[in-house]
Parts: structure tokens; C-alpha cells; sequence
């Protein structure tokens, strides 16, 4: 249990300084008690002076061998006179190799390293004044970007309470047509019922629900031959031969047959550009797009596309009320209903006025059928009253917005505490790496563009600042990482994602792109949001150099 | 057509899940190979005709011709089936005892493929001068071995081949009747014998009734003689059906190892017969198999013809020398005997029987045909950062600091193949490696290395001066025409492959290497000679290309088809690289070059890996199998890829990978390119810091591991050994897979390869103390073998210094392995049951071949009880055995101050820990010298037969010089 101490060959230890390697706030504890023995710092034992730093490990924890190899996981000070003092791992201590962190060469047998330290130091207060000088110029466009924000915040103040005047206004003009278009409905709505049970009408409903549902449908099935293409085309570009997989080649030449794209290994051969061209020419003619025979008055894909929207959103009510005004000018065509077609323009307003008086008559007295009141008033305030309630809402959204977009501006998650984000939402940034450019618009989206030609990909969306529960939010730490995810799917892989780490520089801008894991980008930049200014402390230690 | 088109592609993608796994229809199975399918039904017809099965082939007693001056003799054999066709038959009985059996035929149509045993073999064997054959009246026979135990027989009719040891039979050649040699033969060949076997039954008109009299034993089919398809390819086969069968028995050996590689057990299941485990004989055919199984019998990267036959009564072995495609099956018609079939596509019969009787003895004769590993650079030995794919030079110099700031030992940092530009391998891609000197320069002044990768696929395009000035001196493989070039497609796109086997490509190879410029086209000089070389893909791999390889008919060097070297092809692409790395400087640096394929010879020169793993746990077990396999047939350089290639390891299994990966040869982690990032430094504590330890366990020990491959560069003797060749006496450790021993240190070791475990069985198999390496906890064998249980948390591996050991260490972390050498040494010394112990310590520069001029160091420590002392010593071993230093070369003298010991002539000894002491010292002291400081913890002493943790000396620092003779007495 205890080292027997028989006697003590004091010439063969000793060789090394017994402080040496250690601290100076520890130097206090490396002197021998009075019978000329040591404890081992954490107080675990007991060892003779002579024990420390003779190259053999003793103390438990380490302690006994601050300026040696021989215990592990210790740390190694060196002085480094004529610069700062620094720990190294002392599994670095005599290992052949000139520490760089040890400018005075003490981590090796003496005459191994030379004493570099004053230009070390040298070097070093000059990178220091360089950071500083950086963070000075950085910190005063920070200040702008506050004040930026500030002025946002007014901005936005005050068009926030210009949006609260007018929504007060419109909501009040929306109550008036409201009243207004209820009574005049009130006195349609029996009348209205009926006319709804027309089998012509019913089936219109149900021709006009049919549609929708097909035009749904036709759209799933557009989006889902969408994200194939795009598959398939990714898989084209990119796929994978390390899956050596004949299965994987088929589908990519079976997709270029498809599309009419010629073979991705011919144009690599080629190289890419020569493709891209001869992509486009040969997209209508031999692509998806087959041009067939189109029946007259069917209609063509582009009438689908642009004209199946507005016909779906017709007022069917409206339409059923013109049509019955239709059916009844046509069917009651009468002299008295006809004679407009034969006055001159200019009359017709009075002779309309008229005829409405006379109608009124003969209905009271059961001479024609009534009609009461004119379908046309019904749906032309229903449709005032639509309006009147979009414009209202509208005006609430952007008040929502506006309200909003303040509420980020001071908050730690979006622009950060003093709004020095701010002013660079949606800021794009860009760099080109190899075959690509690179761009990510703050706050807004990351992307992969290539240089030459062909589509881009997204590389993900604004998700997060620092994501890591290490780190606080509001801090510096914070500020300096930010998080796009959820870009396109990768071939076989995961989706996109972007780390965007940033640090202090007086411009925003890109310095490199790395996609380190497949799918997984790097990006580091530069900006002066990050340039905190120089504080008391800063300045004092940059003094002391 | 369009839709079906459309739904073709939309099959295809909703296929992909499934395509994440072994594509077996990629691979023949033995049913889809003319020869192997012929082979088995050969194999079946004798099954059943039992008894009365009587091989064709015999020898013709009036052709035996004896050599006068040394132990060979040459026969003619026939087959009744063809008299008309011509067999040789020649057996050469080595110095060493060793048979060599070769059979071809004679006067031919063509020539069979008869130059797989010149790659395969170190050295023309040495003739034995004082065996002597007798010719007798049913056989040939010769008696030798020193208490004249051995004999071989060779009987005439029917042909069979027999060695025997003590009388008993050891190894039977064609004892079972299966030996066919098809013979040339020309596409008519058929026709005009039926037309003859007509004529002679004066039967003329009706040719369709004759019977097929060959038929009982050839079948009644042409299966496959002329062509042969498999998906989508067709092999053309112009020679026809040459393929060859044999039976080889060992009718008192219960159990077999080797013919690897293949992810399966050290001792191999039964492929035919009762329960079976595999239905498909054991291939070897050189293939690169996207996500293997764990367990099958399916072909692999690499093919070592070599098989083991092992009973506690002796170990034999045979190395069937084919380079052509062999199927091999193998079953146990008793627990006590084996058979197993050899098919082969083409080649002549070329077997060498190895009569042991011991497994060293094996080892032995097996490396004086085939060599054994020279020894490897020193820090190769060390841990080996890899992944598909570090990006840019930045990001390695980022991987490197990060591995510094958590001070983890690394010494090698890994390329894949995306440093190069369009996969033209040797060209940089300057938009991310514009700095490849000085990126290696910054890697090499931490003392580390960089290992680069070099495929063997050339991208087809003058711009790459490989190729082009490959295609120039056309050295590149032929298509079936026998002209130009042949096309497959690989990483590269559109690639052709260099001939290694037309001599006109190995200085050309070579001078590619060189770092400075050259006069007579492309080299390196994008590189230093701290860039070492990975090849990969040289099964080859071919992703187009039936089977992922190259097509059977293709053309090589010498017009033999591809069909007949595709096993040898890939260790002639790495062994030409080694020759390149080892010449491509001034002073000659040892080679450290990674292969993926191999054959018997690859040991050589190259280490392996066991190709793209899975991260599952049963890779993780299964990998340690391969090891050992890959191991007792040579190719000791072996590991598995640390996390597994395809996957996302969880912490745990990262770690017991790890814990499996520092006790393998080659230690790799390596990870595919889809993966997350791996890299230990990223772990969360506590793993990361478990990891740590793990790495800094692997460099402690790596004078272990030195001492194990200069062990093995004489002996041939593995690297990590399994219980039946360290207890080849103890049959319950035959089929013992899952632990093993590192060299001749006494250390053994049981890696956890399963999920959640907290403590596992150990097998003690002799009547000795095993300690645990961490507690010094003293376990007990016995002589009947013992099982003991142990702790195995996830930061444990359970780890044993047998009895009777000295372990020499150096427990100092340092970066790389480089920065250790003048680190001071720490001695083990786990004595036996009797008191005694023993180990030795081998170290040289590492780097060069000065070891080869005697710049080395190799001692002995011994323990040894007297009376009243225990006395430790250390003395030099080269000067007794100058000739078995290192790496068979025959050291003259030895001159124990050469240079080397100079350079660490401070290097101490700082620290003796004894374990097992049966009382506390009275004295400790170096011999002649001063008492020592120590420590001495009592605990249960060796000699007792309790467990318990075992009595502990510490002794500081005893100052003494480990290139020196000392003693340390202990009374």
C-alpha cells in the first residue's frame, strides 16, 4: 500500500525544475512540507518532494507531474515570457514537435525549440488591433442597422394605426351594405328557394362540383407528375452509381426516353452545357407535352389552365337569376316586354321606368305573373357586400402583418434584441463554388444555382438561430448560426439543409460553402450585425498586450 | 407505349426500398453456372450410384517415371470414358514435406491456364533430395517425416490420392470418384463420337437410340458446354467446357477453415447433406457485393484457396492453386470426417497438400509457397480516419484539428474518391484540393500520413494521361475480340482497365508513383511520400458488367480470357502499386497499400479490409470471423470498417465497433458518403470520452502489435489467433469464433458485438490464470476448459493476459504513433501458475528497411522463480536467432548497438507491474544495483485455484534501458 522508502538517490531525480510546468496561480501549492514530502493536490496521498515532476506518474489525479508526460490528461503551462502564458495538453510535452501555443519551446527538451515568443507576440497584438479595428468599423454599420430598425418600428407603427382608422371605417360601410342587401334578400329568399329546385339549376350544382372535384384531382395528379419529374431528374443528374444498380440506370433511361432528354452519359461526355440546350428545343416537340387534336370547342390545356378557375367561380346564384330573367324576356315576348328593341337609346331608361310601373299594375291585377323584388338588385348587393367584406379583411391582414413583423423586430428569436437583423431581411447573399452559385437570402431561403444552366434547387427555409440547448438565445452565440431546412429531398437522401455560420465582418457576404455530409451545406459569411462594439474590458485587455 | 414506359419508371422508384439490400439476382447461384451446376450433378449421380461409383480415371503403371535426384514423379492417367485423351500426372514432394499434385492435360486441343500457382507462390518450392518414391504393383508410395509417419500414396485404378499420417488417412485426393478433368474439345466433337459409337454397334440408321455411354457419369446433356447466359449477358465460352472437379476428403478431421472470404463462421458450415445450413457451395470468384449478408456462402472481394482440416489429433492443409472461378462443397458425413468438392471453371489441377501435423506447422509450410506479410510501416499499425468522402483540403485540415483538440490519437487521414477530378484518379480536383502538397505536409507535421485512393477503372479520355498513355503502349484489357480496348463503366463513366498481367505495365505503373517529374510521361508530382495508396474496386468491379465484373471473355496478356485469372487479377493491381510506393523516392519506404480484393499472395505486401459492411450488429460479429479467416489463410493485415460502411451507427454500437476495431490488424473507420458524420471527436460524452480511451488502449499496445506482425513475417504465424490454433488439442474451442488471441502475447480478448449488454461468458480453455487487463481480477481455466463470467458495460471490453506473460506497453497518449518513439515502456508481467512468465518486444524504425540490415530491436522478457527471488530480465533475441529476426531475410550476425538502438538508447523501462505474486517483497531491486520504490497491493497469487483480484507489485521506475540486458530480483 505505501511506497517503502528505503533511501532516496537524489541525483537521479531532479533533473526537472519541481514547478515547472505549472501555472503561476498554482505555484503556491508546489512546495515541500517540512519532512520534505507533497500532497497530491486533490489530497489523496502523500508522496516524497522528490516524487514531483520526476517523470513517473504517483499522484492519482496527476498532480505530482505538472511539467512531464507522465500522468495523463494534465495540463502543461507554459510561460511564453514576452507574450501570454498558455496551457497545452501534456500529452504534447516532449513529443518532438514545437508546440505553437509554447512559443518559448519549454515543451520540449531544452535546444529542440526555439524561444519565438517575441514574435509571436508581435503577431499576435497585431491580429488583435486588426480585430479590433474590424469590430470598431463593423459596430458603427451595426449601429445603422439599430437605427434602421428603429425607424422600422415607427414605420410600422404608424401604419399600423392608419390601418386601425380604416378598418373602423370600412367595418361600419360593410354593416350599411349588409342591412341593405339582408332586407333586399329577405324579400328574394322563398322565391330564391324555389328557382334552386329547377333540375336545370340542380344539375348545374352538381356539373359545377363534378368540375371542382376534377380539377382537384387534376391538380394532385400535375403536382405528383411535378415532384416525379423532378425526381427523375435529380436522379438523372445525380443519381448514385455507387448503387451500381442496372435497376437505377433503366429508370434514367427509361425517364430520358419519356421526357425526350437525351442520355445523361452521352451529354457527359459532352460535356453538361451542350444538354441543357438541347434540352429545351427537344422539350415540346418529343417531351410530356404531347400536342394532340383538340375537338372544336373543347377546350385546350391552356384554356383549362388560365379559364377553369373563373367559370368555377361564377355566382351560380346570380346566374340562376339572370337566366330566369332570360327565360321570362324570351318566353313572355311580348310587344310590351319587346318594345325597348325598338325605341332609340336615349329613351329606354324612362321607357324602363315605365314598364316597371305598368308591370306592377297588371301584376297587382293578375294580368302577367309577379316578380318581386328584381333578381338583378338581389345579386348586385350581395355582391357589394362580398367586396365591402374583402376589402375589409384585407385591410385587417395587413394590419396582422404589420403588427407582426414589429412584434419580430425586437424579439431575440427573430431580429434580435436591439432589431440589428433587421435590415437585413431578405438581404441575399452569394458565393460560387465549382459548378454552382450559391445564394442565401436572410431570414428567406437558401439555393443552389447552377452556373452553367439547369434548375436550382432549394436548399431549405429560415428555420431557427442556433438550434444547439447549449447555447442561450440573446447571446453572441446565438446570433452567430443560423438554421435552413426543409429544402428539396436529395436523391435517396435526406432534405437539404443549410448551416449558415456567421462572424463580424464589416461587409455581408459568403466566404465559403461546404456540403460536408451529402445534403447537409455549410455556409460561412461575414456581417456587421455580429460587430458588438469594443466594451471597457476589450479595450483595456488590447492595452495590456 | 408511353404508359407502359411511365409505369416502368414508377416500378422502378417504388422498387428502391427493396434496392437497399443484397441484390442476390446480381449473382449466380451454383444452378445458374454451366460447370458448377454440372458439377453437382456429377457430384449427385455418385451419391447415388453409391457403391458401384468407380472414378474413370486411372493411371497407367508402365508410364511412371521417377526422378532420379529428387522426390518427383510423372505419370500418364487416362479416363475410360475418352482413351483417347492424354492426361499428366506429376507429384513433388517438398523439403518441408509438403506434396505438390498437379494434373493436366496432355497434347491437347488448346492448353489449359497453368500460371496461378507463379502468382501465387513466393518462391519455386525446394525439391526434397532424400524422399524417395517407389513405384509398386497398384500404387506409388512414398514414406518420409522424422519418425518416417508420413506416407503418401498414389493408387492406379481407380486414381486416388492419399496422405497419411500414423497410418491414419490425413488428405484423399479422388477418394470419393468425382475427379473430372473436361477436356478440350472442338463444337463437333459430339456429333462424330455418337457417329462412331454407332458405327461400332453396326446400328447406322438409327443413331437416336444409341445410348449416351458416358451419360452415368457426364450426364446426358451438352449444360452449357458452348455458351452460356446470366441476366442479361452472354458468355461467349470459344474453348468450350474445361472445367475441372475433385473431390478432396479427410476422413479423420471434423472440422474446416478458410477457402475466404466469406461472411460466414471461422469453422465452416456444411453446404450439402442432412440440415445444411448453406444450399449453395462456398464460391470463390473475386465480386463486389453491394450490402452482403452477414451469413452466407455466396462469394466475396477476395478468394484464398487454402482450407484447413482440424482434429485434436492433428491439423492438415491443401491450397488448390486456380485463378478461375471454384465452387466448393463442403459436408460432414460423420462429426469426425469431412468431404469437400472442389469445381473450377478452367485451370489444371495444381493442389499442395501441407501434412502438418500442427497448426504452427501449417502456418509454416504455408508461408514458405506463399510468403508471409513483410512487415508493415509502424504507424500503419495505428488508427486510421476514413470517409466517403473528406471534401477539401480544408475539411481535413479541420478533422485533424478537431482530433487534436480532443487529443485523440490518429495517424492516418483517408481520401475516397472524390478528391479526384471526374474520378480520374491522380488528378486533383483543384476547385476543392488545390493544396495537396501542402495539405499533406500539414498532416505529416503531426507525424501522420495520408492514404489516397487509386481504383483500377481509367476514364476513357486522352485528356487523362493515364489512359492515354495506357491506351498508347495498349496495356489495357481486351474485349472478346482480342482487339482494342475493353469498355465497362464504373465511377470514371466509360473506363477501360490496365492489363497487370502483360509485364510491359509494371514499371510503366510504378513510374506513375513518382513524386518528382519524369521524362517519359505523367507522375505524381502532386504528391509526397507521405500519400499512401487504398485500391479498391480491383475484383474489378464493373457496374455494367455481368455479374459487376468483367466479362469472362475478355482478353488478357498471353491470350488467356479473363475466365482464368479473374481471382489473381486483383493482387497483381496491388502489388504493383506496393512495388510503385516502396521505389517511388530515393531510400525505399515500406509500402502501406489497402486492397479490397486478393488472393493467396496479397499477403505479401498488402493489407485488406472486409469491404462495404453494414452498421449492424451482425456485421459487427461477423466481421471479427473474417478477420480470423482471412488471418489463417495468410492475409493477416485484416479488418472490417470500424462503424460499418453503410449506415448510421448509434453511440453504442460505435463504440463496441471500436472496441472491436483495436483489436483487429487493420484498424479503419470508415463510413459512405449518404451517412451522417461520424467522426469520434462528434460524439456526446460520455461516449466521446469512452472512445478516447478505447484509441489510446490501441496505441498502448501497439508494441504488441508490432512484436505479433514481426512474429508473423517469419512464422507465418497470424496476427489474431483462434483457440484451435492456440489449444489445437481442446475441442470444445474448434468452433470457438467470437474471442481470440493478438500474436504469442498471451492476451485474449471477447469483443461485445450485441446490443444492451452488461456482462458476458468467457471460454478459459487450459488450467491457467487469466487476469483481467483493467482489474488484474485473476480468472481460472482448467484443463477441460472453464467458462467464466464477466463484465462487459458499454465502456468495458473484456480483455485477459494469460498466465505466464509479459506484456511490454507504452502508456503514454500522444497524437500519432510517430510521436511515441522515444516514450518510456511500461512491463506486464502476469505470472503463471508456477511463477514464471515470459514476452518479447520487437522495434525498428518503422519505416524503412534498415530492419532488413539489422537496425532492430527484439528482446525477451522472462519471470523466473527461485527459492526465494523472482527474477525479471530482459535479453536480446537477435543475436541468438540472427536468421529468424524479421521478414525471412536470414540476418547474418547482429550487432546489438547498431543505429537504431542508438536513437533510443534513452528509452527506459518506467514502470513493472507484476501480477500474482504469492507474497509481499522484502526487496526489490535492479540486479547489481539499488532498491527500487514499490508498492505492493496483496490479492490472490497465481499458484492459488480461487478467483479474486490477484496480488499487484508496482514498481517505479526502474531506470532500466530497453535495448539493454537487465534484471530486476524480486525477493
Amino acid at each position: 500500500m505505501f511506497w517503502l522508502l528505503l533511501f532516496l538517490p537524489l541525483q537521479a531525480l531532479g533533473a526537472v525544475d519541481k514547478a515547472f510546468g505549472v501555472s503561476s496561480d498554482l505555484l503556491s501549492k508546489y512546495v515541500p512540507s517540512k519532512s520534505n514530502t507533497w500532497n497530491c493536490l486533490d489530497g489523496s496521498k502523500q508522496i516524497p518532494w522528490d516524487f514531483v515532476n520526476d517523470d513517473f506518474c504517483d499522484c492519482p489525479d496527476g498532480s505530482d507531474e505538472p511539467g512531464t508526460g507522465a500522468c495523463r490528461n494534465q495540463s502543461f503551462y507554459c510561460q511564453n515570457v514576452g507574450h501570454i502564458g498558455s496551457f497545452i495538453p501534456n500529452s504534447r510535452v516532449k513529443d518532438g514537435l514545437c508546440e505553437p501555443n509554447c512559443c518559448d519551446g519549454s515543451d520540449e527538451r531544452p535546444g529542440v525549440c526555439r524561444n519565438t515568443c517575441e514574435e509571436v507576440g508581435l503577431a499576435y497584438k497585431k491580429q488583435i488591433e486588426a480585430e479590433m479595428k474590424l469590430r470598431k468599423t463593423g459596430s458603427k454599420i451595426r449601429a445603422k442597422y439599430i437605427a434602421f430598425a428603429h425607424k422600422e418600428k415607427k414605420r410600422l407603427e404608424d401604419i399600423i394605426q392608419t390601418f386601425a382608422a380604416e378598418i373602423a371605417v370600412r367595418t361600419k360601410e360593410v354593416a350599411r351594405i349588409r342591412d341593405i342587401a339582408e332586407r333586399a334578400e329577405s324579400l328574394s329568399a322563398s322565391a330564391l328557394e324555389l328557382k334552386q329546385q329547377s333540375p336545370l339549376y340542380t344539375s348545374l350544382i352538381t356539373h359545377s362540383n363534378a368540375l371542382k372535384s376534377l380539377q382537384r384531382e387534376h391538380k394532385k395528379h400535375l403536382q405528383r407528375e411535378k415532384e416525379l419529374s423532378d425526381v427523375l431528374d435529380s436522379l438523372r443528374t445525380g443519381y448514385n452509381p455507387n448503387y451500381q444498380d442496372m435497376a437505377v440506370l433503366e429508370a434514367v433511361r427509361g425517364w430520358e426516353e419519356l421526357a425526350g432528354l437525351p442520355h445523361i452519359n452521352d451529354v457527359r461526355k459532352d460535356s453538361v452545357s451542350d444538354e441543357e440546350a438541347g434540352l429545351d428545343e427537344d422539350w415540346d416537340s418529343d417531351g410530356l407535352e404531347i400536342t394532340e387534336d383538340v375537338e372544336d370547342e373543347m377546350w385546350t390545356a391552356e384554356d383549362l389552365e388560365n379559364d377553369l378557375d373563373d367559370l368555377l367561380n361564377q355566382d351560380y346564384i346570380s346566374l340562376l337569376l339572370e337566366h330566369d330573367e332570360y327565360v321570362q324576356a324570351s318566353s313572355e315576348s311580348s310587344i310590351l316586354f319587346d318594345v325597348a328593341s325598338y325605341l332609340p337609346d336615349s329613351v329606354i331608361p324612362k321607357y324602363e321606368e315605365f314598364k316597371e310601373t305598368l308591370v306592377s299594375w297588371l301584376v297587382s291585377l293578375g294580368v302577367i305573373k309577379g316578380e318581386a323584388p328584381s333578381s338583378a338588385d338581389t345579386s348586385r348587393s350581395r355582391q357589394a357586400l362580398t367586396n365591402a367584406e374583402n376589402e375589409l379583411n384585407k385591410v385587417v391582414k395587413e394590419k396582422e402583418d404589420a403588427e407582426n413583423e414589429l412584434k419580430e423586430i425586437f424579439n431575440i428569436h427573430g431580429y434580435g434584441m436591439e432589431g440589428e437583423w433587421k435590415k437585413l431581411d431578405g438581404t441575399c447573399l452569394r458565393t460560387d463554388v465549382g459548378d454552382y452559385t450559391y445564394e442565401v437570402c436572410l431570414f428567406g431561403e437558401a439555393k443552389q444555382i447552377p452556373i452553367k444552366s439547369g434548375s436550382s434547387f432549394t436548399l431549405g427555409k429560415f428555420a431557427s438561430w442556433n438550434p444547439s440547448p447549449d447555447v442561450k438565445p440573446g447571446d453572441e452565440e446565438y446570433y452567430k448560426k443560423q438554421v435552413y431546412n426543409r429544402g428539396h429531398r436529395c436523391w435517396n437522401g435526406p432534405e437539404r439543409n443549410v448551416v449558415l455560420l456567421l462572424s463580424c465582418g464589416t461587409e455581408n457576404v459568403l466566404t465559403s460553402v461546404v456540403e460536408l455530409e451529402k445534403c447537409e451545406y455549410q455556409f460561412t459569411g461575414t456581417t456587421p450585425a455580429l460587430c458588438l462594439p469594443l466594451d471597457d474590458a476589450d479595450i483595456k485587455s488590447k492595452d495590456e498586450l | 407505349m408511353r404508359s407502359g414506359v411511365i409505369f416502368g419508371v414508377l416500378a422502378a422508384l417504388l422498387a428502391f426500398p427493396d434496392a437497399l439490400a443484397l441484390k442476390a439476382n446480381d449473382f449466380k447461384t451454383c444452378s445458374k453456372s454451366g460447370f458448377c451446376r454440372r458439377g453437382r450433378a456429377l457430384s449427385a449421380r455418385a451419391q447415388e450410384a453409391q457403391a458401384s461409383w468407380k472414378s474413370p480415371y486411372s493411371l497407367d503403371p508402365s508410364s511412371v517415371s521417377i526422378s532420379p535426384d529428387e522426390a518427383t514423379v510423372k505419370a500418364s492417367v487416362k479416363s475410360s470414358l475418352y482413351p483417347d485423351i492424354k492426361f499428366g500426372l506429376e507429384l513433388r514432394i517438398h523439403d518441408d514435406g509438403v506434396v505438390r499434385v498437379i494434373m493436366d492435360e496432355v497434347d491437347g486441343l488448346r492448353k489449359r491456364y497453368n500460371e496461378a500457382a507463379e502468382w501465387a507462390l513466393v518462391a519455386e518450392p525446394k525439391m526434397s533430395k532424400t524422399i524417395s518414391w517407389t513405384a509398386g504393383k497398384k500404387d506409388l508410395r512414398a514414406v518420409y517425416g522424422e519418425k518416417k509417419n508420413i506416407q503418401i500414396v498414389v493408387s492406379y485404378d481407380p486414381l486416388r490420392v492419399t496422405l497419411l499420417r500414423n497410418g491414419k488417412e490425413q488428405i484423399v485426393l479422388n477418394g470419393r470418384g468425382l475427379l473430372h478433368m473436361e477436356h478440350f474439345r472442338s463444337k463437333t466433337v459430339k456429333e462424330t463420337s455418337e457417329e462412331v459409337a454407332s458405327d461400332s454397334s453396326g446400328e447406322g440408321q438409327e443413331v437416336l437410340q444409341v445410348e449416351n455411354v458416358r451419360a452415368w457419369f457426364e450426364g446426358e446433356s451438352e449444360d452449357d458446354w458452348w455458351e452460356e447466359t446470366f441476366s442479361s449477358w452472354t458468355d461467349s465460352k470459344p474453348k468450350g467446357p474445361e472445367s475441372l472437379s475433385l473431390d478432396i476428403s479427410f476422413p479423420n478431421h471434423g472440422n474446416v477453415y478458410g477457402i475466404p472470404q466469406h461472411a460466414t463462421n471461422l469453422s465452416l458450415p456444411s453446404t450439402t447433406g442432412d440440415d445444411a445450413p448453406y444450399s449453395d457451395p462456398y464460391r470463390l470468384y473475386n465480386a463486389d457485393v453491394f450490402e452482403y449478408l452477414a451469413s452466407s456462402s455466396m462469394s466475396l472481394y477476395g478468394s484464398i484457396p487454402v482450407m484447413h482440416a482440424h482434429s485434436a489429433d492433428s491439423t492438415v492443409g491443401v491450397f488448390n492453386a486456380v485463378g478461375s472461378e471454384t465452387w466448393i462443397d463442403i459436408s460432414y458425413p460423420t462429426k469426425k470426417s469431412t468431404h469437400t468438392h472442389w469445381i473450377s471453371e478452367s485451370g489444371i489441377m495444381d493442389v499442395f497438400l501441407l501434412p502438418g501435423p500442427t497448426p504452427e506447422q501449417i502456418f509454416t509450410q504455408y508461408a514458405r509457397l506463399t510468403g508471409t506479410t513483410a512487415l508493415p510501416p509502424h504507424w500503419s499499425l495505428g488508427y486510421h480516419q476514413c470517409r466517403w468522402n473528406y471534401v477539401s483540403s480544408d475539411d481535413v485540415r479541420t478533422v485533424q484539428r478537431r482530433f487534436d483538440e480532443e487529443d485523440m490519437p490518429v495517424d492516418v487521414f483517408w481520401l475516397d474518391i472524390e478528391y479526384a477530378e471526374d474520378h480520374k484518379y491522380f488528378i486533383w480536383d483543384s476547385k476543392t484540393f488545390p493544396d495537396p502538397v501542402k495539405m499533406t505536409d500539414d498532416v505529416a507535421a503531426i507525424g501522420r500520413k495520408m492514404v489516397v485512393i487509386v481504383d483500377p477503372h481509367l476514364k476513357r479520355t486522352d485528356s487523362y494521361p493515364i489512359y492515354k498513355e495506357a491506351s498508347d503502349m495498349d496495356i489495357l484489357v481486351k474485349p472478346k475480340s482480342g482487339e482494342g480496348e475493353y469498355e465497362g463503366w464504373c465511377w470514371s463513366g466509360s473506363s477501360s482497365w490496365i492489363d497487370h498481367f502483360n509485364p510491359a505495365s509494371w514499371d510503366w505503373w510504378i513510374s506513375k508513383f513518382k513524386t518528382n517529374k519524369i521524362d517519359t510521361g505523367f507522375s505524381w508530382t502532386q504528391s509526397t511520400e507521405d500519400i499512401h495508396i487504398w485500391n479498391d474496386m480491383n475484383e474489378p468491379s464493373i457496374f455494367n458488367g455481368p455479374e459487376i465484373t468483367m466479362p469472362k471473355d475478355s482478353i488478357h496478356y498471353g491470350g488467356w480470357e479473363h475466365r482464368d485469372v479473374h481471382n489473381i487479377n486483383g493482387m497483381l493491381f496491388h502489388d504493383n502499386t506496393a512495388q510503385a510506393i516502396r521505389f517511388r523516392g530515393d531510400v525505399p519506404k515500406r509500402p502501406f497499400v489497402l486492397t479490397r480484393s486478393f488472393y493467396a499472395g496479397s499477403q505479401r505486401i498488402s493489407a485488406m479490409w472486409t469491404g462495404d459492411n453494414l452498421g449492424t450488429w451482425e456485421h459487427m460479429a461477423v466481421g471479427i470471423k473474417m478477420v480470423l479467416a482471412n488471418g489463417i489463410a495468410g492475409m493477416t493485415f485484416a479488418g472490417a470498417d470500424v462503424g460499418g460502411f453503410f449506415g448510421n451507427p448509434e453511440p453504442e454500437m460505435l463504440i463496441r465497433w471500436y472496441q472491436v476495431g483495436i483489436f483487429s490488424p487493420f484498424f479503419r473507420a470508415h463510413a459512405h458518403i449518404d451517412t451522417k458524420r461520424r467522426e469520434p471527436f462528434l460524439l456526446e460524452e460520455p461516449y466521446k470520452s469512452i472512445v478516447r480511451d478505447i484509441l489510446r488502449l490501441r496505441y498502448t499496445m501497439l508494441p504488441i502489435w508490432y512484436t505479433a506482425f514481426r512474429e508473423n513475417s517469419v512464422t507465418g504465424l497470424p496476427i489474431v489467433r483462434p483457440h484451435y490454433v492456440m489449444f489445437p488439442k481442446d475441442p470444445v474451442g474448434f468452433a470457438i469464433d467470437d474471442q481470440f488471441f493478438i500474436g504469442s502475447s498471451g492476451i485474449l480478448v471477447k469483443p461485445i458485438t450485441e446490443k444492451e449488454i452488461t456482462e458476458t461468458t468467457v471460454y478459459l480453455p487450459d488450467d491457467q490464470v487469466y487476469y483481467d487487463y483493467f482489474t488484474h481480477y485473476a480468472y481460472r481455466g482448467s484443463s477441460q476448459g472453464n467458462y467464466v463470467t464477466v463484465r462487459a458495460e458499454l465502456h468495458q471490453i473484456p480483455v485477459f493476459i494469460r498466465g505466464g506473460s509479459i506484456l511490454p506497453t507504452r502508456e503514454r497518449p500522444r497524437r500519432s504513433s510517430p510521436l511515441m518513439k522515444h516514450d518510456p515502456f511500461t512491463l506486464r508481467v502476469a505470472l503463471s501458475k508456477s511463477g514464471t512468465a515470459r514476452g518479447e518486444l520487437y522495434l525498428d524504425d518503422g519505416v524503412t528497411y534498415s530492419h532488413q540490415q539489422g537496425e532492430l530491436v527484439w528482446r525477451e522478457f522472462v519471470a523466473e522463480p527461485s527459492a526465494k527471488t523472482t527474477r525479471i530480465s530482459s535479453k536480446d533475441l537477435a543475436s541468438a536467432n540472427p536468421s529468424q529476426t524479421v521478414d525471412g531475410v536470414m540476418l547474418e550476425t547482429y550487432n546489438p548497438k547498431n543505429a537504431f538502438v542508438k536513437e533510443i538508447e534513452e528509452v527506459r523501462v518506467e514502470k513493472v507491474v507484476v501480477l500474482g505474486l504469492s507474497n509481499k517483497p522484502k526487496s526489490v531491486k535492479v540486479e547489481n544495483g539499488a532498491e527500487l520504490y514499490w508498492e505492493y497491493i496483496p490479492g490472490v497469487p497465481a499458484s492459488d485455484k480461487k478467483e479474486g483480484t490477484s496480488s499487484v507489485l508496482h514498481i517505479k521506475d526502474p531506470k532500466v534501458i530497453v535495448t539493454e540486458d537487465w534484471a530486476i530480483v524480486i525477493s
